[in-house]
């Protein structure tokens, strides 16, 4: 049965109808077929060689005082090198600031009544802060820790100081009377770090798709059936220009 | 609020999922009139069924896209009885689905026949073990049906979703580079296996240097193109890496909003009802009968009352449970004294698993699907003697590859630095060269595991939450420490530069880690009223005209994914009702 179908001229092709969607789905999309594979039409250029940067500017959640301790903290976790541009310039302060002002940081989705109790690590969050509240009042203690340590903010201190800190505050050595800045470190910051590195540059961080390029994730789309076995336990062709969303729209 | 009573139907199902599409198919072929009430929409238009939104990681993944909406409705939790539940405010253990097609839109597409044994587990053990092999606190049970009355179903079942897969046991014959422990069937799985990852040929050589017989694990992606018996159709899978927590743009992974919904909406008598979340069943206690469905229409916010001569509960596990509990429908299950029945029996999966690096290997993890997995079963269930290891139960060890999507996706070797330069070398040099083994492993039910209704918290509708008294015990731990020291041999002999250390499963139950979305237990069947809540025709033993089917209605979880029992037992009981509406009666 299952031979038969495989070789029925009008059974349907998943990777024919993978083409027409992409080909046929938005107008001008940078799309050729080259020897039955989809492969986009080159971004252009940047008109000098260099790293692609951050061209977006101006927060939306954060205020002053909370950007100098994002960029600051952001640079120190991913510091500029032969990976990547620094972290302001790889767009994950932009990523976190537009995350925390929409939906994630509203904390649509999430269970928001009360009564509320102190709860095990294993019942996740049981704050009646949004995320985006959350991470604020936790720069705001960080910070003070910071200038009770050091006698200077988190935003002062040289980029070796600084990443002490982030591990104190990693492991939780910097205390706090009510805010546990362990777990806001580890389960609300960190997850937004990685996710700024490696989520579409759609939403701003990853910029020029630096992350995926450093890795070899070749992002979409994905027509793998004939790779699968060509290039089993090859390097992938392509796997290092990866495509976001935005290539396609 | 004053309720409209609408027209009577025929069968009224709660939840426009998987088992939902697979009764419906049964009934509508006779001619039976039918009304699904499925509380979301419909994603076939939406961005995440085309591309290029589809292959978003952070939307449809991290942030759970398709995922059931914890503002509207959550789980408590407590690990023991002395304890106040708490709600999980957002949980990432187990994801159900919201909309038709439910959970089985984003699904994997792993589809398993359980063992032949795993329906008479109590009766398999005590001849194997002896009545105090099994531990008091353990009310295992048996099912009060067969694998071999199911077997027909499980066939079916199959064709109509297209499985790719090698058979192991065909009538009784074993067949080379099956499964050996898998349950007799008929005949070949309807497709080939999917082409084996880098990752399953290192597993596969690695577990055969120890002896052991792996396997592909069976696919709802479709190797190649296929026509079901209904003729209905499926791509051929393009190994993307985003299938689990995805719907497929390609229709290439076997679902019910593909292969069964489109079907249904163009046969007579077939309505679906979307944006309609069920608030209650009505009950005759007397009478012993449902007599409707109470819903609100979403897109109106007004309420009303549905009547029926059946009705099938059909949503996720917790809902089924929830409903009876809310409309007093059979007795809750007291873990003080054993007695009553609905709530009991909560089990879970037991998984874990180690990374393993490799130098000089490509493993390129993003091109899978999400059942490119080889498959071991000789630790699994009651495959191996369990004399003197001091548990019940076991699991299927496995190479998982499913995808290389980068916010999830990346292994680094233990020690690495979790930022600066280091740690981009390391996801520079590892990402490409790394894999996973795991296990997937049987939960069998505790005393104090079951569900009732949470006393203090309430979703958007003003209704009780269902609380999950659930810990892993003693028996889960044991074996997941022993199959965890049997993946770590397997990993010793893989030639790996660096593998991770077994982490085991350990207690207490983690809402912040996803294991699986298998949660089983609640409205379980069996041959005995005392301590069953469904007949093994999963009709309710104090409510004729209502079925129940999904793994609510499991009496233990084994060490597979429930999806082809529950799919048979959604087939066999879309047969059932048929022939109860014909002439009703306890079947």
């Amino acid at each position: 049965m299952n031979e038969k179908n495989s070789e029925t001229p009008d059974a349907p092709d998943a990777r024919r109808g993978f083409l027409k969607q992409v080909i046929g789905g938005a107008s001008a999309l940078p799309f050729a077929v080259v020897g039955g594979t989809a492969v986009a039409a080159p971004a252009p250029a940047p008109a000098a060689a260099g790293p692609v940067v951050n061209q977006v500017f101006g927060y939306t959640s954060f205020s002053p005082a909370e950007a100098a301790f994002v960029e600051t903290m952001v640079n120190i976790m991913c510091p500029a090198d032969e990976f990547s541009p620094n972290g302001v310039d790889a767009g994950l302060a932009i990523y976190i600031d537009r995350q925390l002002a929409g939906e994630y940081g509203k904390g649509v989705k999430r269970y928001m009544r009360g009564p509320w109790m102190e709860g095990k690590p294993q019942h996740g969050p049981q704050l009646p802060l949004t995320p985006e509240q959350h991470f604020k009042a936790g720069i705001e203690a960080a910070n003070a820790a910071c200038v009770h340590q050091h006698g200077k903010g988190f935003d002062q201190l040289s980029p070796v100081d600084g990443n002490a800190f982030l591990n104190d505050l990693a492991n939780g050595k910097v205390k706090n009377d009510s805010l546990s800045l362990g777990t806001w470190f580890n389960e609300l910051v960190y997850p937004l770090f990685q996710q700024a590195c490696f989520a579409d540059p759609i939403y701003g961080g990853n910029v020029g798709k630096v992350f995926w390029k450093m890795i070899g994730y070749p992002g979409l789309p994905a027509t793998n059936t004939i790779n699968m076995v060509q290039y089993r336990g090859k390097q992938v062709p392509g796997s290092l220009d990866p495509k976001s969303i935005s290539d396609f729209s | 609020m004053t309720a409209t009573t609408l027209n009577k139907r025929t069968v009224v199902i709660v939840g426009g999922g998987l088992t939902a599409g697979l009764a419906a198919r049964q009934l509508t072929a006779k001619g039976i009139d039918v009304l699904v009430l499925e509380r979301g929409g419909d994603h076939t238009d939406g961005a995440e069924a085309h591309l290029p939104n589809q292959r978003d990681e952070l939307r449809w993944d991290t942030r759970q896209g398709l995922v059931q909406d914890w503002s509207v409705q959550t789980y408590t939790l407590r690990h023991k009885t002395s304890e106040t539940a708490l709600p999980v405010r957002w949980m990432e253990a187990f994801l159900p689905g919201e909309g038709m097609g439910g959970a089985a839109n984003h699904w994997n597409g792993h589809t398993w026949r359980w063992a032949e044994y795993d329906m008479q587990l109590r009766t398999r053990h005590e001849e194997r073990y002896g009545k105090k092999g099994i531990p008091a606190d353990m009310p295992l049970q048996d099912w009060g049906v067969t694998y071999k009355e199911m077997e027909p179903y499980h066939h079916l079942f199959e064709k109509l979703f297209g499985l790719s897969g090698k058979a192991g046991n065909i009538n009784g014959q074993l067949q080379l580079g099956g499964n050996p422990f898998e349950a007799p069937r008929r005949d070949e799985y309807p497709q080939k296996p999917l082409e084996m990852t880098e990752a399953g040929i290192i597993f596969k050589g690695a577990a055969e240097k120890l002896g052991y017989k792996p396997f592909p694990t069976p696919a709802a992606n479709s190797s190649g193109p296929y026509t079901n018996p209904d003729g209905q159709q499926l791509g051929k899978c393009q190994y993307c890496g985003h299938c689990e927590r995805f719907i497929c743009e390609a229709k290439a992974k076997a679902s019910p909003e593909v292969l069964l919904y489109p079907m249904l909406k163009a046969r007579k008598g077939f309505e679906i009802r979307l944006r309609a979340h069920v608030l209650g069943l009505e009950y005759d206690a007397k009478g012993k009968r449902v007599t409707g469905v109470r819903f609100v229409d979403l897109l109106t916010g007004r309420e009303y009352l549905q009547p029926a001569d059946v009705v099938m509960l059909g949503a996720f596990t917790m809902s089924n449970t929830k409903l009876l509990l809310m409309a007093k429908i059979g007795k809750p299950y007291d873990p003080k004294t054993g007695h009553g029945v609905v709530g009991k029996n909560f089990c879970y999966q037991v998984n874990s698993g180690i990374n393993l690096f490799f130098k000089n290997r490509w493993l390129n993890p993003f091109m899978a699907t999400g059942s490119t997995q080889m498959y071991l079963d000789e630790f699994n269930n009651d495959n191996f003697d369990h004399n003197g290891v001091g548990f019940l139960g076991g699991a299927g060890i496995n190479a998982s590859m499913f995808h290389g999507r980068p916010i999830g996706g990346r292994r680094l070797p233990p020690g690495t630095p979790r930022w600066g330069t280091e740690w981009k070398r390391a996801n520079a040099q590892w990402y490409a060269h790394s894999m996973s083994m795991g296990m997937q492993g049987s939960c069998y039910p505790h005393r104090e595991n079951y569900i009732d209704l949470d006393p203090t918290y309430t979703d958007n509708y003003g209704q009780p939450l269902v609380r999950m008294n659930f810990d892993w015990r003693d028996n889960e731990v044991n074996m997941s420490r022993f199959v965890a020291n049997k993946i770590a041999e397997i990993g010793k002999v893989s030639g790996a530069d660096i593998v991770s250390p077994a982490g085991p499963r350990t207690a207490p139950f983690d809402t912040r880690q996803y294991q699986s979305t298998h949660i089983t237990g609640g409205t379980i069947m069996g041959k005995d009223p005392a301590t069953s809540v469904v007949s093994p025709h999963l009709q309710h033993w104090d409510a004729q005209n209502l079925f129940i089917v999904g793994a609510s209605v499991f009496a233990h979880n084994s060490g597979y994914n429930p999806t082809g029992p529950l799919a048979a037992l959604a087939l066999r009981v879309g047969d059932d009702i048929a022939s109860y509406v014909e002439r009703p009666r306890m079947l």
